[in-house]
């Protein structure tokens, strides 16, 4: 599917005007001018309005720029989600598993499904790179990382 | 660096002998001592002299830890504590903001009052100071020229719930004058504020206002304090300066998770007892101009209450909304 | 006179073995935990701090402040090589640092980091030890007024840092300064925008927005192709490891401007060390006569602010000695430590201990000497991390950033938030808005919204404040000539135009 570049301005100054919104409906409940001074409402209001100006500007410069015919490449930010994603998993799995197991889990996905290595490539980086973060940090430096069940 | 840390450990490995207590409780892991300031913090360094003092005093069988866990006011530190429910080797040190922050904020769920009460140990006295060129030689001078000028002297200070401002609140109420409070996040910024001469008042704790007033850079007009300070040997209290309002200490304690039985309460109750009672704690005490607050859980407990009501009369009177 | 005698006098102090050794230390583990990122001095220099009660207070002064001003060496490493910063101040070197490892000169950026690093620290020691007490009493006329028009001075780079639209340039900044302003309002104890989330009260840290839409971006944006095996070209040969003649006499400029700049910025107990290099990098490139060039890997933009926060240390260390007052988190330790010796630090600091401080002054340009030739070998070293092959190097540069995270704030939420962040950086990439006026918005929006507050509170409400002190008007005018440049240069093609057609 060709989607036009000028979509992409239109659509994301769409999301940033529904933030600037959310944001001067916010600043204008908290107070603008206190006894002393500026209260805490006064400087989101302002940026809150250039915010909701600028995204303006965006949304209609799109409208009628000229549309450019670049193709969304979908299937490379495809790849790139599904890291993202892997990330976040083990960035879940960080409370129950501990950092090791989650972060080996993480490298060998990248290495075995994202790069395709052979799997036991991809096992001996995961054990070997998720081995080193453990002597490295908390270990040499005494910096402490998430442990879970495996005690780690 | 765990290798020089390990080196302080074994400086230090000569302190774990021949400790031995009567309770049944002892700690068997390193202690966790949860603080809600980064490194550098009021609370990290209290909590590292202690875990220093308690090293040099054989104190404690174990060493002590300090972990920060920072955010929201303390309301990531207690919710941390809260976490570790009935965990017997960790314990937090906490400050007044423990209490205040759960007033103002609806996103802080964990007070004091749900964590278990150890000992309150330290209370921070301290002094009202202006630059020396100003006019005012006495805080009647100051509260005067307040009258005057309705909102046109500046008080430089902290967070709008910080001590500072609950001393401004209690004299502007006390006396009908009104100045403006002007907050600023560093201790470093504030002082600068007033040596720079852009406000004209400051409270401030004895141990950083020692110095410069040696320098002849600021001049004390009276000392937040039931009694005189050591340092501060003709610097007349609010009382004695005519300003009949409570001396509110700056305030630093112990607490412990929930859930936690009640003799190791009695066991930390007794490490910091002998804490305070060392020559160690007596120096550190002199070097800041903090005073002894010793209280045991019992004790404490009651003067979460009186603090919290104070507080939140405090705030009324400040026009601030408080959520509980 | 008075000054070389003092200096004899620190050299006899630092060049003790035993004080050379902590010197040496010092600076080492000041360059790991820079290296590391998410370790930073403050944690380090706490942790330290039982172990230097066996020491004499000059060595141990000398340690710790050896591994404040060695871990802003050690920041560059990271930033250049996998576009994680490394320590807060070393954020803008990612911007030109590592699009030059992309080009394969990473030992050029790590080199011209180490040599700026060295000119700048060194500069700023001199300035410590030349306009020290006259100098702090200039920052004290510094206040709100004045931080207010530094801080929009720092925001008008935007115009600098602005790709191809400064429409979105300015959008990415808008809504750094909504990120800013997220957490508990100091003045009035207002929660805004923390969605009822207690984490949130203390607001978004930095760290984990700049690792996030700086280094995960990268990595996703990078695993879209399958076929690259190697991250980045690694030149053989270790001449080519190095930067070249031609790259210090670009840096000519940079050297003196980093270093200038960071002292000055240093001294400002309210300002820091990522607001200066932000403001050096903007300087840099607004005089330099390739500034299209810039973010694309010019050898400036490493030196001017990898300078800028080597230089800090020696500015910040200004109010630390002469008036007992921090301006920073490790300034901050490094006072308590002071006190916890038994030193009254203040006003009266450098006459009462004269030897402590000539010492500590001598040997921070030991310290600088050292950890120059400590840093240039490893160097090619470190050039060399980049043979790893894509599959295992970008894992690791996710682990990194997540141990960097969690090591900063012992908070697995703020490692969701890194998560977050680092989609957020994918998806602005894709749709061409840039990165950096992101994190400027977010490093200045807090501090300017406090300056604007605390000044209209000084004057009652009256904007006068801003521009009739003589400082803060003449930075708010710079602003505004800064943020008129790129209007100047559109009417320029405009006529051009027009005289063509």
């Amino acid at each position: 599917m060709a989607r036009k570049f000028g979509a992409a301005d239109f659509y994301s100054g769409l999301v940033l005007a529904a933030l600037a919104t959310y944001i001067i409906v916010q600043a204008r409940q908290w107070e603008y001018l206190g006894p002393d001074g500026p209260g805490p409402g006064f400087f989101p209001l302002w940026y809150g309005i250039a915010m909701a100006a600028l995204s303006g500007v965006l949304v209609l410069s799109s409208a009628w720029r000229e549309k450019s015919a670049e193709r969304v490449e979908w299937q490379k930010i495809g790849r790139a989600l599904a890291v993202w994603f892997a990330l976040a998993v083990s960035v879940a799995a960080l409370k129950p598993l501990g950092f090791v197991a989650s972060f080996a889990a993480l490298t060998f996905f990248i290495a075995a499904v994202m790069y395709r290595r052979p799997l036991a490539l991809a096992a001996a980086v995961a054990a070997a790179s998720a081995a080193a973060f453990y002597v490295l940090f908390p270990l040499a430096l005494g910096v402490p990382l998430p442990a879970g069940v495996f005690g780690f | 660096m765990k290798e020089i840390a390990a080196l302080a450990v074994m400086a230090f490995a000569g302190s774990f002998v021949e400790v031995a207590f009567a309770q049944g409780f002892q700690p068997t892991r390193p202690i966790e001592v949860v603080v809600h300031t980064g490194p550098g913090g009021g609370s990290d360094l209290l909590a590292r002299a202690v875990a220093l003092m308690v090293e040099k005093e054989k104190l404690l069988p174990v060493r002590m830890q300090v972990v920060n866990k920072t955010g929201g006011g303390a309301a990531v530190a207690a919710a941390y504590l809260a976490e570790k429910k009935g965990d017997p080797n960790t314990i937090g040190f906490f400050t007044g903001v423990w209490l205040t922050s759960p007033l103002t904020s609806a996103e802080a769920r964990v007070s004091l009052k749900d964590l278990t009460p150890v000992v309150r140990l330290v209370l921070e006295p301290a002094v009202i100071a202006v630059k020396t060129d100003a006019p005012y030689k006495t805080l009647a001078d100051f509260v005067a020229a307040a009258r005057q000028h309705p909102g046109q002297l500046k008080q430089s200070g902290g967070s709008i719930t910080s001590r500072d401002n609950v001393v401004r609140q209690l004299l502007q109420k006390h006396t009908g004058a009104r100045w403006a409070f002007i907050s600023f996040p560093g201790g470093g910024e504030r002082m600068a504020a007033l040596l720079g001469g852009h406000v004209n008042m400051m409270v401030i704790e004895p141990a950083e206002a020692g110095e410069h007033i040696r320098a002849g850079n600021i001049r004390v007009l009276a000392q937040v304090s039931d009694r005189r300070l050591s340092g501060f040997p003709d610097v007349p209290t609010l009382k004695e300066a005519g300003f009949d309002v409570p001396a509110v200490p700056q305030v630093r304690g112990v607490v412990a998770p929930p859930g936690i039985p009640k003799e190791n309460v009695a066991y930390w109750e007794d490490v910091f007892l002998k804490l305070t009672r060392s020559n160690s704690w007596r120096k550190f005490l002199d070097d800041n101009q903090f005073e002894d607050g010793y209280q045991n859980a019992a004790e404490l407990a009651r003067f979460y209450d009186e603090f919290t009501d104070r507080m939140r009369e405090i705030l009324k009177d400040a026009g601030i909304k408080t959520v509980r | 006179m008075e000054i070389l005698a003092g200096l004899m006098q620190g050299f006899a102090v630092a060049l003790q073995p035993a004080n050379l050794l902590w010197c040496l230390v010092g600076v080492v583990l000041g360059t790991v935990v820079g290296i590391m990122p998410g370790l930073g001095p403050p944690a380090t220099i706490a942790m330290l701090l039982p172990l230097t009660f066996l020491m004499n207070p000059a060595g141990a002064m000398i340690m710790l402040a050896g591994i404040y001003y060695g871990a802003k060496y050690g920041g560059s490493t990271t930033s250049i090589l996998l576009n994680v910063p490394g320590e807060s101040a070393s954020v803008v070197t990612c911007l030109d640092g590592y699009q030059m490892a992309r080009q394969g000169r990473a030992g050029a950026a790590l080199g011209i980091a180490a040599i700026a690093s060295f000119i700048a620290g060194t500069v700023g020691v001199l300035g410590l030890m030349l306009v020290a007490p006259p100098l702090a009493k200039v920052a004290l006329s510094f206040s709100s007024p004045e931080y207010f028009a530094l801080m929009a001075l720092g925001l008008a780079m935007v115009v600098l840092l602005a790709g191809r639209s400064m429409v979105k340039a300015l959008l990415a900044m808008l809504a750094g300064l909504w990120i800013a302003g997220i957490g508990t309002d100091l003045f009035s104890t207002t929660s805004r925008f923390t969605f009822g989330r207690m984490e949130l009260l203390s607001g978004v840290d930095f760290v984990v927005v700049a690792i996030g839409v700086f280094a995960i971006a990268e990595v996703l944006a990078n695993m879209e192709a399958r076929e690259e095996t190697r991250l980045l070209p690694v030149p053989k040969g270790l001449r080519n490891l190095l930067p070249t003649v031609q790259d210090l006499k670009d840096c000519r400029f940079a050297f003196a401007n980093g270093s200038v700049v960071g002292f000055l910025i240093g001294v400002l107990p309210g300002a820091g060390s990522t607001i200066a290099s932000f403001i050096s990098y903007g300087l840099e490139k607004a005089v330099s006569r390739r500034r299209e060039r810039f973010g694309t890997g010019v050898v400036e933009g490493v030196a001017a602010p990898e300078g800028v926060n080597n230089s800090e240390t020696g500015g910040a260390l200004v109010p630390l000695l002469t008036l007992g007052i921090p301006g920073s988190g490790t300034t901050a330790v490094l006072l308590a430590a002071l006190v916890l010796w038994g030193f009254k630090p203040g006003p009266l600091f450098i006459p009462e201990n004269p030897a402590l401080f000539w010492g500590l002054v001598a040997s921070m340009y030991i310290g600088n000497v050292m950890l120059l030739i400590l840093n240039l070998p490893l160097v090619p070293a470190f050039a060399q991390v980049l043979r790893a092959p894509a599959f295992v190097l970008y894992p690791v540069i996710l682990g990194i950033s997540i141990v960097g995270v969690y090591s900063a704030s012992g908070s697995l939420f703020d490692v969701a938030l890194l998560a977050a962040f680092g989609l957020l950086g994918y998806v602005m990439r894709k749709l061409d808005y840039p990165a950096a006026p992101l994190i400027l918005g977010l490093v200045l929006g807090g501090a300017m919204e406090r300056a604007l507050r605390q000044s209209l509170m000084m004057s009652e409400g009256s904007l006068s404040i801003l521009v009739a002190r003589p400082i803060s008007a003449v930075m708010l005018s710079l602003a505004l000539l800064i943020l008129l440049i790129p209007l100047f240069t559109k009417v320029n093609a405009w006529r051009l135009r027009a005289l063509d057609s």
